[in-house]
């Protein structure tokens, strides 16, 4: 490279040396143009074009401006940098397996859980229930049925394979069946000649009575009909019931789920 | 005076065309610029001293820029252009620390 600086001659003295360069750098910023200045001025120029225009290709820099050398570094610096996020991704992946399958085995447990809460609710009262099944009319105007004659009735009925129960008196109150539930004479007796009547769960029903009942129509009704059955009973009795099979029988009285106020399911219990 | 509006010309020039550095000239566009800056430098503390002449910061401009180019281009065509184009980016950054510290006690006397 060329050395256009010369070393400067035997400095003179600081002060004089001090202010002839001051001198020098204020005479050279006075306007004033001499025409050998232009040709430094225009390589100025050209010089802050390059300047800006590099700046501004690095600052955009893309590849193609690199040599082999800093691309081959670059391509390994990638290549190590995608294996890396390629096992990450692996790893997260095998994560994500995991806890999706384990939500899977979650969502099913709940989903068995709910089944199981529907059938209990049905078979406790808590909810409605909907299926095939028979309606059983009871009238006696009579008054020789008594809750013996009813709970034997409803026996048949479960032994026959009734799921849900319903008892009401023909346009009454409804109390629906469930494993507790009892049938009382009313304290102060049944007049002669007048309709039946009968507490069930502390709710009193009068003659003519009705059962719904879901389960299977012709079990039901056979059951009801067998010689010396239900309905022979109520025949000697001078009371009279009828069967009504129906494809839907809809059981919409509930009852409220009791909570055990001393028992509490067992830890160990068998799932 | 005249050459510092020429630089700052060229800057502004350089902000508002925008323009893209061709492939051929991108290794060596820094190199020269680095060059270009010291021939600046020398230039400028052969003016403070008094014996700036415009013809020499012509010649030595062009020089410093058309050796930086042929050493890089040399390099890169040995396969050590990185360690070239390092090794002048050095020297030019050695030469310009060295002008503008000569330029710092002239104006100073620190």
């Amino acid at each position: 490279m060329s050395d256009d600086t010369p070393a400067p001659a035997a400095p003179p003295p600081a002060k004089t040396a001090q202010r002839t360069s001051w001198q020098q750098l204020r005479s050279a910023l006075r306007p004033g143009a001499s025409k050998g200045h232009l040709l430094p001025a225009l390589l100025c120029a050209l010089l802050g074009f390059a300047v800006v225009v590099q700046v501004r290709s690095t600052q955009d820099a893309g590849l193609d401006g690199l040599r082999q050398t800093d691309l081959v570094r670059i391509l390994d610096d990638v290549t190590e940098r995608s294996d890396r996020l390629s096992t990450e991704a692996r790893d997260l992946e095998d994560t994500r397996a995991r806890v999706t399958g384990g939500t899977d085995g979650t969502r099913a447990a709940l989903e068995e859980a709910r089944e199981r809460s529907r059938v209990l609710g049905i078979l406790a009262g808590t909810l409605p229930a909907v299926g095939p099944g028979i309606e059983l009319t009871i009238s006696d105007p009579e008054g020789n049925v008594g809750s013996d004659v009813l709970l034997d009735t409803l026996q048949e009925l479960r032994d026959a394979g009734a799921e849900a129960v319903e008892i009401s008196s023909l346009d009454g109150p409804a109390v629906r069946v469930v494993a507790s539930t009892s049938f009382v004479d009313p304290a102060e007796g049944v007049e002669e000649g007048q309709p039946s009547r009968v507490v069930v769960d502390g709710t009193e029903l009068t003659s003519p009575y009705r059962f719904r009942v879901i389960g299977d129509s012709r079990t039901l009704a056979a059951a009801l009909d067998i010689p010396g059955g239900v309905l022979d009973v109520l025949a000697q009795s001078e009371a009279q019931g009828v069967v009504d099979p129906s494809d839907e029988v809809t059981i919409a009285s509930l009852r409220a789920a009791p909570s055990p106020r001393y028992a509490r399911p067992a830890t160990d219990a068998p799932d | 005076m005249i050459a510092a509006i020429g630089l700052v010309l060229g800057i502004v020039a350089g902000l508002f065309l925008e323009p893209t550095v061709p492939t051929w000239l991108q290794p060596y566009l820094p190199i020269a610029v680095v060059a270009a800056l010291d021939a600046v430098f020398g230039g400028l503390r052969a003016l403070l001293d008094g014996i700036f002449d415009d013809r020499v910061f012509v010649v030595s401009f062009i020089a410093n820029v058309l050796v930086a180019a042929l050493i890089v281009y040399l390099g890169d065509q040995l396969g050590v252009g990185t360690q070239l184009s390092t090794g002048v980016v050095v020297v030019l950054g050695i030469r310009i620390f060295s002008n503008a510290a000569a330029i710092r006690r002239q104006l100073f006397r620190a």
